[in-house]
């Protein structure tokens, strides 16, 4: 029998021709082209059409799948009312997954395809928007047709139009968070795709995954912490006190970068520019971990992952802390579906092997033997 | 750890891959044995336990005493019931929509709630309990029929046959159906397992990776192919018909669904046991069952001489099935109702030491830094 593997670290599950995480190199490369280049100049539209279609679109491919996009944004009738029976004050992942898994229902079996992608991408807004408008007793705004999808979305969300600056900055958010390799929700997508399930199956699926604290859920916890530790001034001090309590520091770390991410590094100036208070402390506290942890594991690449400066872009957005994870799910939807139908057109089923750890087979006992 | 852009190796579908360790079941495929935890085998568990045992033995590491297994069904007894969500939600799906589809979107409905909390035994019960409430209601619904609540006296097997028909189900029916649900709760690192345990590994909660893992089974090419099984024996039909119809189809090809196993080497241990409750179950479907698989045997030995091409559990599972008066829509469904107990118990066991899970892929794209041209000059 192979070795254990934990956490598969190092195993190749795919192969793929959508993102390349150069961990070694700090590089996050979208089908060819590092993110750097695309994301201040690439609306999230073209980055999902290269996603979906293999190359960045012309003027008409661009406008067609703008159109198509602008087009599929109203929830179906199932979606709507099953959105109007989930509680209020439900996590609004899990309005997320249920309401995409309405809108997902077929009669018969699908094999997930380019359409259904985009459908279910241009959705993903108006699904989060509805939900707290609802929450707050407002009633839902309707798409605007001529708003692009990140300044649609902030439309919807509050019925207002956003600035240009901030749709800027939901932009690159998208357009940086919309691939990253093999992680986990991404991975679930494809393990539910190898089934030759349908493409709302694995999607829920992936929402499922994104919404666990190690995955999707950091960003909130990175505000849930800068909160806590209040000031700049209170950085250092409130830093060792939570590392002697053996706390984590959110925001820190990852499995695969060994230089500063590459999404951070541009989100960081976003913060800077956007969020210049939430900045100050962020990066004061930034500074202070990444010392402590060096100080702790000088061998280790402790880098600021995407997630800590994400939550300041999203703050200066304007999004409340529970908007983080599923506002990173309308960004990650486009290398989701991306990914299931790279594994639908060569696939595989995805079933790994088990260690047994438990006894040697033994006879039961029957029930009124038991003690 | 470079990842992608290093010479590793790729195995397609994980084969041969280890992904957890695991104490809730060994699926021994070179001595077709299926190991439940505690070391029982499957053939010895199912005449001496019932689902709600088994499944207090795959969360808890034991069988139950009488009164556990007493307090175990009180509390299943209890979360039966859809919430107000779960209930408005199946009301707004379609009574055509696909029966997974219903049971991804309703549990998924149901256990939407205000924060994000740990998996823990309780949640695997509840979950548990109430999945056949929502297969029932889907069925329901399809047949254009009232939903039939629960009846509280009623065991797991026995009360979803009820809410599905509306009347007191026969004992053998109860006794087929409750086999089938043990026999298969679980089943080592299959794909929908592997999934809720994937998605475990982010800190995500309990019913994510149950919605998860429906999806997931809900693929042919894993809990989709009982019904597929069911669907080749309506095409063949009798007996006489077996031979030129699966000769025709191995022609084109095509695959006979129920046949094969990545895992065994050997007969498949629960197979055997459906294969033998099928007689009593289902006669005459048995009849052109047992010729069809001999056919089939022998047309995939002559052609893969080397390869143990066995019969699958789908295969035989489909059959008894029937004989319980399931119709075969409702399959995979039911499959779900039965693993659901392995899917939960494996997410606990993952609890224990929670790593996330994230693999590497391998780059066959283009070489990267190729600089983007504007739009319009595309």
């Amino acid at each position: 029998m192979p070795d254990y593997v934990p956490g598969l670290e190092g195993i190749v599950a795919a192969q793929t021709e959508i993102s390349l995480v150069d961990g070694a190199n700090g590089r996050l490369v979208y089908r060819g082209y590092v993110i750097a280049d695309l994301a201040e100049e690439m609306s999230f539209e073209e980055v999902a059409h290269l996603f979906w279609f293999g190359h960045l679109p012309n003027r008409p491919e661009l406008d067609g799948l703008a159109a198509e996009l602008s087009g599929s944004r109203s929830l179906t009738q199932a979606a709507a009312a099953a959105l109007d029976a989930l509680p209020k004050d439900a996590d609004p992942m899990d309005v997320l997954r249920s309401v995409v898994s309405v809108q997902g229902v077929r009669h018969r079996l699908e094999k997930p395809n380019i359409p259904a992608a985009i459908h279910v991408t241009a959705s993903f807004p108006t699904v989060l928007a509805a939900f707290h408008r609802r929450r707050q007793g407002l009633d839902p705004v309707k798409p605007r047709p001529e708003l692009g999808h990140a300044a649609n979305y902030l439309y919807m969300l509050t019925g207002t139009e956003a600035s240009p600056d901030l749709v800027r900055a939901l932009n690159t958010y998208l357009v940086l968070l919309a691939d990253h390799g093999m992680n986990a929700s991404t991975f679930t997508a494809r393990v539910i795709a190898s089934t030759d399930s349908d493409l709302a199956s694995c999607l829920v699926g992936a929402i499922g995954a994104l919404k666990g604290p190690a995955h999707g859920g950091a960003p909130s916890a990175v505000m849930d912490q800068l909160e806590q530790i209040g000031t700049a001034e209170n950085a250092a001090r409130w830093m060792r006190e939570a590392r002697a309590r053996k706390e984590r520091f959110m925001g820190f770390g990852h499995r695969v970068y060994r230089t500063y991410d590459p999404r951070a590094k541009i989100l960081k100036a976003m913060c800077q520019r956007l969020n210049p208070r939430f900045y100050d402390l962020a990066s004061r506290v930034e500074e202070t971990a990444l010392a402590i942890l060096h100080e702790e594991h000088p061998e280790r690449p402790q880098a600021t992952n995407v997630e800590f400066y994400s939550a300041g872009v999203l703050q200066a957005i304007g999004l409340p802390k529970d908007l983080f994870p599923p506002t990173f799910a309308v960004a990650r939807v486009a290398g989701w579906s991306a990914h299931v139908l790279e594994q639908a057109s060569h696939n595989r089923l995805i079933r790994p092997q088990s260690e047994y750890i438990g006894p040697e087979p033994r006879k039961p006992v029957p029930l009124a033997e038991r003690s | 750890m470079t990842e992608d852009l290093r010479a590793a190796e790729f195995s397609p579908g994980l084969e041969g891959v280890v992904a957890a360790r695991t104490a809730v079941s060994e699926v021994d495929g070179a001595n077709g044995r299926l190991i439940y935890r505690g070391g029982y085998l499957i053939e010895d568990l199912v005449p001496a336990a019932g689902y709600e045992e088994t499944a207090y033995l795959l969360w808890h590491g034991e069988l139950p005493d009488k009164s556990q297994l007493d307090a175990l069904r009180r509390e299943m007894v209890a979360a039966r019931r859809l919430n107000e969500s779960a209930r408005r939600t199946l009301e707004s799906l379609g009574p055509d929509v696909d029966p997974m589809d219903m049971l991804r979107t309703v549990l998924s409905a149901q256990a939407a709630s205000r924060s994000l909390t740990k998996p823990s035994v309780p949640e695997a019960v509840a979950l548990t309990a109430v999945l056949p409430t929502i297969v029932a209601s889907a069925y329901r619904r399809r047949q254009r029929r009232d939903v039939i609540e629960p009846r509280d006296e009623l065991g797991h097997a026995a009360n979803l046959l009820w809410m599905m028909d509306g009347k007191e189900p026969a004992t053998e029916r109860i006794h087929w159906l409750d086999s089938y649900l043990v026999l298969l709760a679980d089943h080592g690192l299959n794909a929908s397992t592997f999934t809720a345990r994937v998605i475990a590994s982010t800190g995500s909660d309990l019913a994510s990776c149950v919605v998860g893992a429906i999806g997931a089974l809900k693929g042919p090419a894993h809990g989709g192919a009982t019904y597929a099984a069911r669907t080749m024996l309506d095409s063949i039909g009798s007996v006489e018909n077996a031979d030129a119809w699966l000769r025709e189809a191995h022609a084109k090809h095509a695959r006979f669904p129920g046949f094969g196993h990545r895992v065994y080497r050997t007969y498949d241990p629960r197979a055997k046991i459906l294969r033998e409750m099928a007689k009593t179950a289902d006669p005459r479907l048995h009849q052109v069952a047992a010729h069809t698989e001999e056919v089939a045997l022998k047309i995939l030995h002559d052609a893969h001489p080397e390869r143990p091409n066995a019969t699958n559990v789908d295969f035989w599972a489909s059959v008894v099935l029937t004989g319980t008066g399931i119709p075969k829509e409702m399959f995979t469904c039911l499959f779900a109702t039965s693993r659901v107990a392995g899917w939960t118990a494996h997410v606990l066991e993952a609890m224990e030491d929670l790593r996330i899970i994230r693999p590497a892929s391998v780059w066959v794209g283009p070489q990267p830094g190729q600089k983007p041209v504007p739009v319009d000059k595309r």
